[in-house]
């Protein structure tokens, strides 16, 4: 196998490798700002510069010539090579500025020269404190400037579109955005304009940076010069904690990070994994995060206890409904919850002896793009397939229940009279249990029992991909109530994000008053008499991993942060 | 005897002494399109590469690479796979009008090598990107091509034969970068000019990714010359390494400014002679030999240096463009560097860190000292900038910025102190 030497050490390589990506694959850190794994190589910054040679081989017998020493002569490019740029040849020998000098003097000069015209606002840039420029400076640049003239000037707030704002000055012209809209999302909305000192990236005349993925530049960019119109100044790195996520405006399941501050989910960005969305994420699934904050339900309510009332006495009324009932409850499972909970509430169905209708599809043709966006706008319509349920035959039920002809319909996290399987009036005579995550909900007033659910910000579960690939969330921000497998499953440090009750600083009221829909499901159960088993969702999967065959495999130790892929089943398309 | 040798008896070839040779029949007249006709019908591909390459012409664009060798990179043949020319004529360099000449005077001579070089590397079509300034030369270029495509000289089935080839003719919109040869492809292919890393070299990948040779108006006009005089002829002309007739672009303190055709090899104090010496009667201070970018000679170092690659290179110099600045003693050296410096910090691409950043320093730096508000280190500082600019950059046009400071204050350096503020102490008090 082809070996290469970087600095000293020798690494075994395949392919044609290019040099950089080979180091940062092999722990090596080189400094860099334009180069990106998925886009082309421009190789304009500068900053990875190394000292690559290769042994010299005699001309007439081809053996390597060796030095007074023994040692192989080694013969260096005349210019220090662009590592980016560099494709790996077997015999070569690297330098990188651990071991040379030239190398640790080449990377501190240009980061001297990206430093001299850049305004150097970090207390006010929202990218300080995971800057590449800031870290990097730090590490490999000069200790002052020699710099003493005025710096260009540069339009300091040029709305490119309606979620990225630009700030010239700050542009290293790394072409990073340039590129993305050339090579990945195609919309080709951005060019570099100006000359020289004076370049910075911009819209071409007219056109507006509108396209469903202008907020990955933001992501980009190593520099604050690009800055998402939501989130500009309103909130430092450091005072945030991220946890992994997963996006639920679509079928597509992007991984994300949502970024919570006092416990309020302040951006989500995305998270890389190169089997789902690899490093992009659409704007649409960024810019949900104020559905975790905003409109949100403060504890249950009950209409015969004349609106808010504890949870014992929410759960109590719901069991007394549901035991009048019985055979005729109507549930209605929901692709917006997670397969556990679709899960806990066929249980109960069980247990009750009612009915379960399947889910409402939430099909938006001409949505999807073929990448990131589907026309299924919920997240979880192949778990609830996998788990034996159907979409809804919305005419079917929806004249059912203008007839009259359902007693109780019981709503796992959705919204029917929205989703337009019935009217406001039809649910006057029906009793409705809802869980529920926002106060928009529009079956809410019709709601005899309303149980605030936690969102996917809130909550620990699995959701399904349209591919099959199955990928468990895990809790970003805290919920009202004392949840032990919720704070199990939070990062050890993440309390000191949220604040606790015992802190001054933190707000009491961005803390929700609701429970996980896995943890309702099982007291309005215990109501009725009676025990469900497995209680916490990592439980719940395990049994069904095991005991439906569509989940192979699906343990949350398999799911890990990357998902699993699931075994392939046949799906009916849902009408 | 010279290098140049009987240079005084010299006839010119390039632009032949004759009235309104710009014509096409007057060209023909002189015996044009000869070259052509002799290579179409009795030549094969190879041979022509091959004359090219005994003549010893080396690019007239400034690098000096071999023309002949680079003719011969180009891959083989594949019927699928397009393959171009294309005639660099976006002569912006300061102090460099020889093209433009050419252009004006002889354009047919630049047709026809540009077929003779299609024919030599069997390719069908050549792009003149032309500078966007140029725009009457353009017109009459334009005029021209429309003549020689009406006489079958170009297009399909030139004078009957089965070879055929396009010139199209490209305008530039002004930008001195268009100039490298990578980055003209991209300003032809209607992107932004940024220069292309290399490798994949232009024989490999140009235009539009295909094989592509790009050579200067001056190389492709000699092309001709080569083939109606032989190999043998054009190395015989001036220096033995550098043969060949130049157009050497006089400018400057002399009394004749002007483009001369000499053999390569001509001393400069002959040149500066031809040129009718320095204007005034006063002294030579500096020369420029080669275009803006070389590094410049103080007046003695040119005795007995002629032009041409290697004795440039031993004075410390560059031939480049043959573009000859001669400045006289009454030259402020501060304020030429602060033009230049100005030029290259105008014209950087802004691509590359060192470059886009370390121009724009450079000619603060040189300002502050042409206002006498410089210290001393300045000068320190710019040969720093020197060596953190050169061979940083995907293009050369950092070193061409780079080389005209750090020699200009090498070699003129109590220039620059007496300009300076005095240091805060004393340095050996």
């Amino acid at each position: 196998m082809p070996k290469v030497i970087i600095d000293g050490e020798e690494y075994a390589f395949e392919g044609r490798p290019s040099l950089l990506q080979f180091c940062l694959d092999h722990g090596i850190e080189l400094p860099h700002f334009c180069y990106h794994p998925s886009m082309s190589v421009p190789a304009n910054c500068r900053q990875c510069l190394v000292d690559v040679g290769a042994p010299v081989r005699d001309r007439e017998t081809g053996e390597f010539q060796l030095d007074e020493n023994g040692e192989k002569v080694i013969r260096y490019f005349p210019k220090l090579q662009t590592s980016c740029s560099h494709v790996i040849s077997d015999g070569q020998v690297v330098h990188t500025a651990r071991s040379s000098k030239k190398v640790e003097r080449a990377q501190c000069d240009t980061m001297e020269f990206l430093l001299i015209n850049h305004p150097l606002d970090c207390p006010i840039c929202d990218q300080a404190g995971h800057c590449p420029l800031q870290i990097q400076a730090y590490k490999y640049g000069p200790e002052g400037s020699r710099f003493e003239f005025q710096k260009v000037h540069k339009p300091k707030k040029v709305k490119l579109g309606p979620n990225v704002i630009l700030d010239a000055e700050r542009c290293i012209n790394c072409t990073r955005c340039v590129r993305f809209t050339d090579e990945i999302s195609r919309s080709r909305q951005l060019t570099i304009i100006e000359r020289g000192v004076k370049n910075y990236p911009i819209t071409p005349p007219g056109v507006s940076f509108d396209e469903p993925y202008s907020m990955n530049v933001i992501d980009l960019c190593p520099v604050g010069a690009l800055t998402s119109a939501d989130f500009r100044f309103q909130a430092r790195i450091w005072e945030m904690a991220s946890a992994p996520s997963i996006t639920t405006t679509n079928a597509k399941g992007s991984n994300c990070f949502l970024w919570v501050r006092d416990n309020l989910v302040m951006r989500i960005t995305p998270r890389p994994n190169p089997d789902v969305n690899e490093f992009w994420l659409p704007d649409e699934d960024r810019l949900t995060y104020r559905r975790f904050n905003e409109d949100r339900p403060c504890g249950p309510a009950a209409l015969n206890k004349s609106g808010p009332c504890s949870w014992d006495e929410a759960i109590r009324e719901t069991a007394e409904i549901l035991s009048n009932a019985g055979k005729e409850t109507l549930f209605l499972a929901s692709a917006h919850a997670t397969v556990e909970d679709n899960w806990m509430l066929m249980q109960l169905a069980e247990v009750v002896g009612g009915q379960v209708a399947g889910y409402i599809p939430h099909i938006e043709p001409g949505h999807g793009d073929g990448w990131l966006r589907t026309d299924d706008r919920a997240p979880n319509s192949q778990g609830c397939e996998r788990l034996g349920l159907q979409p809804v035959d919305m005419k079917l039920w929806g004249a059912r229940l203008e007839a009259g002809e359902v007693q109780v319909l019981y709503v796992l996290e959705d919204d029917p009279v929205a989703a337009g399987l019935c009217s406001t009036q039809a649910l006057d005579n029906v009793e409705v249990i809802l869980h529920y995550h926002s106060t928009t909900n529009q079956t809410l007033p019709s709601a005899n029992v309303a149980l605030p659910a936690a969102t996917v910000a809130e909550t620990v579960g699995t959701f399904v991909n349209e591919a099959g690939r199955a990928q468990c969330v895990v809790p970003a921000k805290v919920i009202k109530g004392v949840n032990r497998t919720l704070m199990m499953q939070m990062g050890l440090s993440r309390a000191d994000q949220h604040g606790t009750p015992f802190d001054r600083w933190h707000n009491e009221s961005h803390y929700v008053d609701c429970k996980p829909s896995w943890e309702i499901i099982p007291l309005v159960a215990r109501a009725l008499g009676v025990e469900i088993a497995a209680q916490s969702p990592k439980k719940v999967m395990q049994h069904i991993s095991v005991s439906i065959p569509a989940f192979t495999g699906a343990t949350y130790k398999a799911m890990g942060l990357s998902g699993v892929m699931l075994p392939p089943i046949e799906i009916e398309v849902a009408s | 005897m010279t290098k140049a040798g009987d240079w005084k008896s010299y006839k010119r070839v390039l632009l032949p002494p004759v009235k309104d040779l710009h014509h096409l029949d007057v060209y023909q007249e002189q015996g044009g399109y000869q070259a052509l006709r002799a290579v179409l019908s009795d030549w094969k591909p190879e041979d022509v590469t091959a004359e090219v390459k005994l003549s010893g012409l080396r690019g007239r664009g400034g690098a000096g690479f071999p023309t002949g060798l680079k003719w011969s990179f180009m891959p083989p043949v594949k019927p699928d796979v397009p393959r171009y020319l294309c005639c660099n004529a976006d002569e912006s360099e300061p102090g460099t009008f020889k093209d433009r000449q050419l252009m004006e005077y002889n354009p047919h001579l630049l047709f026809e090598g540009i077929l003779i070089a299609g024919y030599a590397m069997s390719l069908k079509a050549c792009y003149l990107y032309v500078r966007g300034e140029f725009a009457s030369w353009i017109t009459l270029l334009q005029n021209e091509l429309s003549k020689a495509y009406d006489a079958k000289l170009v297009g399909d089935n030139i004078l009957g034969t089965d070879h055929s080839m396009d010139i199209i003719i490209h305008k530039g919109a002004g930008a001195y970068i268009c100039g490298e040869e990578t980055s003209l492809m991209e300003s032809l292919e209607g992107k932004r000019a940024y220069p292309r890393i290399k490798p994949p070299f232009p024989a490999q990948s140009g235009i539009w990714g295909y094989p592509t040779t790009i050579n200067n108006v001056e190389t492709l006009a000699c092309a001709p010359i080569i083939i109606n005089r032989g190999g043998d002829w054009f190395a015989g002309v001036g220096a033995k390494k550098h043969p060949g007739p130049v157009l050497y672009g006089i400018s400057g303190h002399v009394n004749r400014p002007g483009v001369y055709e000499y053999p390569t090899g001509m001393l400069i104090t002959d040149l500066l002679e031809i040129a009718g010496g320095m204007r005034d009667n006063k002294k030579l201070k500096a020369l420029v030999p080669g275009g803006a970018s070389v590094p410049v000679l103080r007046a003695d170092m040119i005795d007995g240096v002629t032009m041409d690659v290697e004795s440039l290179q031993e004075a410390g110099s560059m031939m480049g463009t043959a573009g000859m600045l001669f400045l006289d003693e009454d030259t402020d050296m501060v304020a030429f560097l602060r033009r230049v410096a100005r030029f290259y910090h105008h014209e950087s691409c802004g691509q590359c860190t060192p470059c886009r950043e370390g121009t724009g320093w450079m000619e603060n730096l040189i300002t502050r000292i042409d206002d006498g508000e410089g210290n001393l280190r300045d000068l320190d500082l710019l040969l720093d900038l020197c060596d953190q600019m050169e061979g940083r950059t995907v293009c050369a046009l950092a070193d061409a910025a780079a080389w005209p400071v750090r020699n200009t204050i090498k070699r003129f350096r109590g220039d620059f102190e007496r300009r300076c503020r005095p240091a805060a102490w004393a340095v050996n008090a």
